[in-house]
């Protein structure tokens, strides 16, 4: 695989804050990417650079190899309409596919018509009197329909009610097998979306805290569940960074690969090994990684 | 299909903005007008109710930008199609705003004042060099609007509104100034002689640099604007 995307020691100042603090990644071909992070953690700002929408204080930014910056040949290859985005007054749903339809070169308008049913989207009422939930959806199918070579999804479920989220999620999925492109996935919903990663980049404050393989990232920690006294017996002197109760049954979630041996000893005190969830891991590496910033609220509420 | 000709589609795309709502303003203005010269009993009376859809012209210019340029960049337009697109699409829109008053004027001429003897179109200076400077005037006027209404919306874009309220002021204060010059050396005669001398095409020749100086540092400023 050959990264289409290179940041090197990107940084973004504003007037009295950090937005993006020396931050350096690259995104590769044909993959899943999400970019987790609480809010204000810079997620919109990188984006946004990425897309030669907003401007680096210092840093270098190349996508398929060239400054994006007032490059129409790099720029007509990427879409990235922005979870506030503004269209033109008086715009409906319509007009925006249509006048969208003009710039990707890969636009499919069959696509766009039936996510537009799926939405149940009202393309002929004004965009400025669409719901929120209504107004993602917009930008979620232009998104979909530009099947630009590299898609950015900022926070794209915001309003939209389960069935519609996983609408986008299947459909996102389905036209990725077909087509396979870069998505990035901006998201602080991090068990909602995980299924979809292929990889996570988790940025806090400006910094990238993880960038890893989900695969590999969740191989880092086991949930480890049976009785109640077995599991506290087994996961006695490891690092536990969830449990959960029910009755006599506990899950405990705890860091670090599992040896043949700990599964031999599971094995013997009948406890099972279940898959993880990415929210609590994500939140306790993150807080890892900075043990001398000061306490702060969790990564997702 | 040309990136910067896709621009002026994305302008055109929703027609009520730079067609039916010029139409409607020049429209409703001249059926306004046309009802006032009919009730009142005298004729050859000059009406500014042509100056309509100009002012709109300026409100076309900030919403171009306020509200068509943030989506252009989610289109991955660059700033440079979307200001040129953009500029070809008012100097398309003047265009044919100039060719409804030339036409509108003529048939003015034709009718006597559509009937009423007095004037909606054909504003004395404007026509006294003949239709095609009128729609000279028209055109450069339109333009000058919207350009005009594009420059202060990209300087708000940049620096916020205290920035363009107080540029505005201090070139209040410039024209004061120079009106304070003139009237302090006198020299009203040869303003008044020069303003005569270069006629009604000469002065709109003379706007062109001020309106290429304004077009230039338009594009400069939205070079580094955010969506």
């Amino acid at each position: 695989m050959s990264s289409v995307i290179e940041v090197q020691n990107l940084t973004k100042r504003y007037r009295e804050t950090t937005a993006l603090d020396d931050v350096s990644f690259s995104i590769e071909q044909d993959a899943i990417y999400g970019l987790l992070g609480r809010n204000g953690a810079g997620k919109t700002t990188a984006m946004s650079i990425l897309t030669a929408q907003n401007f680096a204080t210092s840093g270098q930014v190349r996508v398929f190899g060239q400054a994006p910056f007032e490059n129409p040949a790099v720029l007509s290859r990427m879409c990235f309409v922005r979870e506030s985005q503004k269209y033109p007054d008086d715009a409906t749903g319509r007009h925006a596919l249509r006048m969208a339809r003009l710039f990707f070169p890969r636009w499919d308008e069959d696509l766009a018509q039936d996510l537009v049913e799926e939405f149940e989207l009202p393309v002929k009422r004004r965009i400025k009197k669409l719901s929120r939930g209504q107004l993602s959806a917009v930008g979620v199918i232009i998104g979909l329909a530009s099947r630009a070579e590299v898609t950015f999804f900022d926070e794209p479920y915001l309003g939209l009610d389960a069935v519609a989220r996983q609408l986008f999620y299947d459909r996102l999925l389905q036209d990725y097998a077909a087509h396979p492109r870069t998505v990035v996935l901006s998201s602080h919903l991090i068990d909602e979306v995980a299924p979809l990663l292929e990889r996570v980049l988790v940025i806090d404050r400006g910094r990238i805290l993880l960038d890893e393989d989900t695969d590999a990232l969740r191989g880092r920690a086991s949930a480890v569940v049976g009785s109640s006294a077995a599991v506290e017996d087994f996961v006695a002197g490891r690092e536990v960074i969830h449990t959960e109760r029910l009755g006599r049954v506990t899950s405990a979630t705890v860091l670090g690969g599992l040896s043949e041996q700990d599964r031999q000893r599971l094995r013997e005190a009948d406890l099972d090994v279940a898959p993880v969830s990415l929210q609590q891991l994500v939140v306790r590496l993150a807080r890892r990684a900075e043990d001398s910033a000061p306490k702060h609220q969790e990564l997702v509420p | 299909m040309n990136r910067t000709l896709s621009v002026v589609r994305l302008q055109l795309v929703n027609t009520q903005t730079f067609v039916w709502v010029p139409l409607l303003v020049l429209g409703g203005a001249f059926l306004v007008t046309m009802t006032i010269f009919a009730l009142l009993p005298v004729e050859g009376i000059v009406g500014g109710g042509a100056q309509a859809p100009m002012w709109y012209f300026l409100v076309v210019g900030v919403q171009s930008l306020t509200l068509t340029f943030p989506f252009s960049q989610a289109l991955s337009v660059t700033r440079r199609e979307f200001y040129l697109g953009t500029v070809l699409t008012a100097l398309l829109a003047s265009a044919a705003l100039a060719v409804t008053y030339v036409l509108g004027g003529l048939l003015e001429e034709a009718t006597g004042g559509f009937g009423t003897g007095s004037v909606f179109f054909q504003v004395p200076g404007v026509w006294s060099d003949g239709w095609a400077v009128a729609g000279l005037v028209y055109l450069v006027l339109s333009f000058a609007f919207f350009k005009v209404g594009f420059f202060c919306a990209v300087v708000y874009k940049r620096f916020g509104t205290l920035v363009l309220t107080a540029g505005l002021i201090v070139l209040a204060l410039l024209v004061l100034v120079a009106l304070w010059a003139i009237t302090r050396a006198e020299a009203w005669g040869q303003v008044a002689a020069w303003v005569a001398d270069a006629g009604v095409l000469g002065l709109t020749l003379w706007s062109l640099p001020v309106l290429a100086l304004l077009a230039l540092a338009s594009y400069g400023l939205l070079r580094r604007a955010l969506p």
